[in-house]
């Protein structure tokens, strides 16, 4: 019959298509890779996710940048500073650096980069840019920055703000900025094409000598099963956010390498300290603590991938603190220390907690609930989207709550006054401490660190504002450090090095 | 007939307002955007400054009645998260998102109805009720599982087929097509397929059903007895007349495939509009969404209203009024 033949030459016809898909081998420079979130904008100072971040970090270049494997700070644009008393920064900018358009760089281009960062319509970095009071151009390669309010961090943020050309920023449209990037960076900007992909190409005259990848294609998945399958049929070089669920499947795969290292992010459980709350009491906070099998989520509900953590910095952040210890798992001692406050019966309180923001937080949450009920403690579990879980944060609306951290400045300074500072609506500190934790000795320890720019002196106070919040009155439980996981193709000779803060900057990769 | 269609488009009108309105008040009562939009260091009177420059300080019916007032201008606000205007950025993921649903939609209709045919004439035969069967287990897999047992299968184990995204595209005037070039197509395959599959059910389960009922009316035994060849019989006389309700059928479907082609565009990394949906939710960028959902509303409406109409161009014993 004619229909069938219909069939068998459709038939025909796909296997006739499917014999052409075989993918035309990439060039000996280029390299495909897949990220699990898509680039925002091409607007560097646009968004401050690590995501964008990470992809502008090609095309721009900061004042400064962050190299290795535990981000040290290197000169980039900038060759040094000066920090000549507690509110001045001179930045030495680097001489014959152009933009991709062929304008060069100097200090107009720094003044106009710094007043943008307050511009609500085209900025996420308002709070650094109006804490600027003003910005002079001493001479074409020298700058002079005057923060509002002492910043000690202030030069370890400048590998995140990234220096744009005056002349083609404000020629150009908003719109045109946000699709377009012009910047110094190791990389050109070629085509992208919104939820596709990202094409670049090398810059030969780059400052730092010209990359040795010539082409770059980076690919956004954010499904991790399909990402799983770029991956195992060959279409991506180096895929970032591998999922845990998949991780034996990606190490038993003799084509892949995996590559993995604990991520700077720690995960925690912040908890309040409001006097009429039984949890107050600083036996019960420690009976909470205790009776969490950290070991046993990391084991089951983390699958092995996190490590366990003692506070909320990472080793390299000023402010760790080698001196605190976990509290171990006993909850014997937790119910027996129950019952000396009084709450043998134990009490209610919620968990608050996102549920699309870390790995398997709401996993975590669910089973953090399950161990608290075994000492007597009756938590209530509410994990929601973290579009309407960190608002209720802002608001200083909840108990206890899951969330995650780390900082881009490598100092706990700027994240202590956010995150364990009594609420102060007025100096702005304290808006992410949604439980409400109050200690003023805390308080006035962290507000003497505002003017110590000395990195020792900083280093001492700071781990000791570190293990007065979170040893002696525990202002959080922490959990873990999550792990980032990369995979790469094997025997293709690409040597990567994953970075603590999850950026994927091309210029370090060579294959 | 043109009294039918005033009243539906007015009808059309007041549905668009009711959406817009629900998803504003929806977005609106779920998180608060300047809190993202103000950077993570930002001080509560940053936030505060930050919504007062978005409008996003102001009462909720001023909010609403301005978007109305520039959406009826054409204008439907700037994205929160690009910071460009929403409806080009939409407008710009459409071509993916229309070419996908057109080969789901053809895929479906040529394979349904033709195996619909095919299953009809022989209702019992042991391979018609395999047929039925895999009809079945099409209807109620979800999308989702097909997709990504299709990507395993013939993009991870087999490797014959492009597991993600869209290949190269050429750009025709504002229109960049996927059609143009062979990898073009070989990576529409498996998300086209994905997306019709349910589709593709329907449709073979309607032909089929449409078909046993004509085949037993008295105009085609006279066809049959008239020793009409049987191509004649089934493709002239009766699929002409089953036909009716599958084509309604796939025009209403048509519409819906464009605006709930997300799914698939997930797992298959398509850069549709579906798929800039879903990074919007995740974002909060309530303008996108919003304008997403009326534009889908919109396409919705017109692909019902256009179907009534053929309907009764193609059957003239229907009459509206």
């Amino acid at each position: 019959m004619k229909k069938v033949s219909f069939i068998v030459l459709t038939a025909m016809f796909l296997v006739f298509l499917i014999g052409f898909t075989g993918q035309t081998m990439a060039a000996e420079s280029s390299i495909v890779v897949v990220v699990d979130s898509p680039p925002r904008m091409m607007n560097p100072h646009g968004s401050d996710a690590d995501s964008n971040l990470s992809v502008m970090a090609n095309f721009f270049d900061g004042l400064m940048q962050r190299k290795g494997s535990d981000g040290t700070l290197e000169p980039a644009l900038a060759l040094r500073y000066e920090h000549p008393d507690l509110l001045t920064w001179t930045f030495y900018l680097r001489k014959g650096v152009t933009f991709h358009n062929g304008n060069s760089f100097t200090a107009e281009d720094v003044k106009f980069s710094f007043e943008r960062l307050s511009d609500p319509k085209v900025s996420e970095f308002i709070n650094t840019g109006k804490n600027i009071s003003s910005i002079d151009v001493i001479d074409e390669y020298t700058v002079s920055i005057t923060t509002k309010d002492p910043t000690p961090w202030f030069a370890n943020n400048m590998h995140q703000v990234y220096m744009m050309d005056k002349e083609s920023t404000e020629s150009r449209t908003v719109g045109e900025v946000q699709q377009v990037p012009i910047g110094t960076g190791a990389y050109k900007f070629l085509e992208w094409v919104k939820g596709s992909y990202l094409k670049m190409v090398a810059n030969e005259e780059y400052w730092e000598g010209a990359p040795p990848i010539k082409n770059v294609e980076l690919r956004p998945i954010t499904e991790a099963s399909t990402r799983f399958a770029a991956l195992v049929s060959g279409k991506a070089e180096i895929v970032s956010g591998v999922p845990v669920e998949l991780y034996e499947k990606i190490v038993q795969n003799p084509k892949l390498d995996v590559i993995s290292m604990p991520a700077r992010r720690s995960i925690f459980l912040s908890l309040g300290n409001k006097p009429e709350d039984p949890w107050s009491d600083i036996r019960v906070r420690k009976a909470m603590y205790m009776a969490i099998n950290e070991d046993e989520i990391i084991e089951k509900v983390m699958r092995g991938h996190a490590f366990p953590a003692s506070q909320i910095p990472d080793p390299p952040t000023i402010g760790y603190n080698e001196g605190i210890k976990r509290l171990p798992y006993d909850p014997e001692m937790s119910k027996k220390l129950l019952k000396e406050a009084g709450y043998e019966n134990g009490f209610e309180i919620t968990l608050t907690g996102p549920n699309d923001r870390y790995i398997q937080d709401e996993q975590i949450a669910e089973a953090v609930v399950r161990y608290l009920a075994k000492v007597g403690i009756k938590a209530t579990l509410d994990v929601k989207p973290k579009a309407i879980f960190f608002p209720e944060v802002f608001e200083g609306k909840l108990d206890f709550y899951l969330i995650g951290w780390f900082d881009g400045t490598f100092d706990m300074g700027r994240t202590f006054f956010k995150l364990i500072h009594t609420r102060d609506k007025e100096k702005g500190f304290g808006s992410l401490n949604g439980a409400n934790f109050s200690n003023l000795d805390v308080d006035s320890l962290l507000q003497a660190t505002a003017s110590i720019v000395n990195q020792d002196a900083r280093k001492a106070v700071l781990q000791y504002i570190n293990k007065l919040a979170t040893a002696e009155n525990i202002a959080c439980i922490p959990l873990h450090y999550q792990e980032d996981i990369y995979a790469i193709q094997k025997g293709k000779g690409i040597k990567f090095q994953p970075r603590p803060d999850r950026w994927i900057v091309f210029k370090e990769i060579s294959k | 007939m043109t009294t039918y269609i005033i009243k539906r488009l007015i009808q059309g009108v007041i549905v668009l307002l009711a959406v817009s309105f629900i998803c504003f008040l929806i977005f609106r009562s779920s998180g608060d955007p300047a809190i993202s939009m103000a950077g993570q260091y930002a001080t509560f009177q940053e936030i505060e400054e930050v919504r007062k420059v978005f409008g996003l300080d102001k009462p909720f019916y001023i909010q609403y009645a301005r978007f109305i007032t520039n959406a009826i201008k054409g204008n439907f606000g700037n994205s929160f998260v690009n910071k460009v205007p929403v409806l080009p950025l939409i407008l710009e993921r459409l071509p993916a998102t229309v070419e996908l649903a057109v080969s789901a939609i053809f895929i479906a209709f040529v394979l349904g109805v033709g195996l619909g045919v095919l299953v009809s004439l022989k209702p019992y035969a042991l391979r018609n009720r395999f047929i039925m069967a895999g009809s079945l287990v099409n209807i109620s897999m979800p999308t989702f599982l097909t997709g990504i047992l299709l990507i395993m299968l013939f993009g991870v184990y087999l490797n014959i087929l492009p597991p993600f995204g869209r290949g190269e595209t050429v750009i025709v005037g504002f229109w960049r097509t996927g059609f143009l070039t062979l990898s073009g197509v070989t990576h529409l395959i498996l998300p086209a397929f994905t997306l019709g599959m349910y589709q593709l059910a329907v449709l073979l389960r309607l032909t089929r059903a449409g078909m046993r009922e004509v085949l037993t009316e008295d105009y085609i035994k006279t066809a049959w007895s008239k020793g009409l060849s049987p191509m004649k019989v089934i493709f002239k006389h009766a699929l002409r007349n089953a036909l009716i309700p599958v084509v309604t059928m796939t025009g209403l479907q048509f519409g819906e495939l464009i605006a709930f082609s997300f799914v698939t565009e997930l797992i298959f990394q398509w850069p549709g509009s579906g798929n800039l949906l879903l990074t919007s939710i995740y974002e909060q960028d309530q303008p996108v969404i919003v304008t997403y959902i009326m534009l889908a509303a919109l396409i919705i409406l017109s692909i019902n209203i256009l179907v009534d109409i053929l309907y009764a161009i193609l059957n003239p014993k229907i009459r509206y009024d």
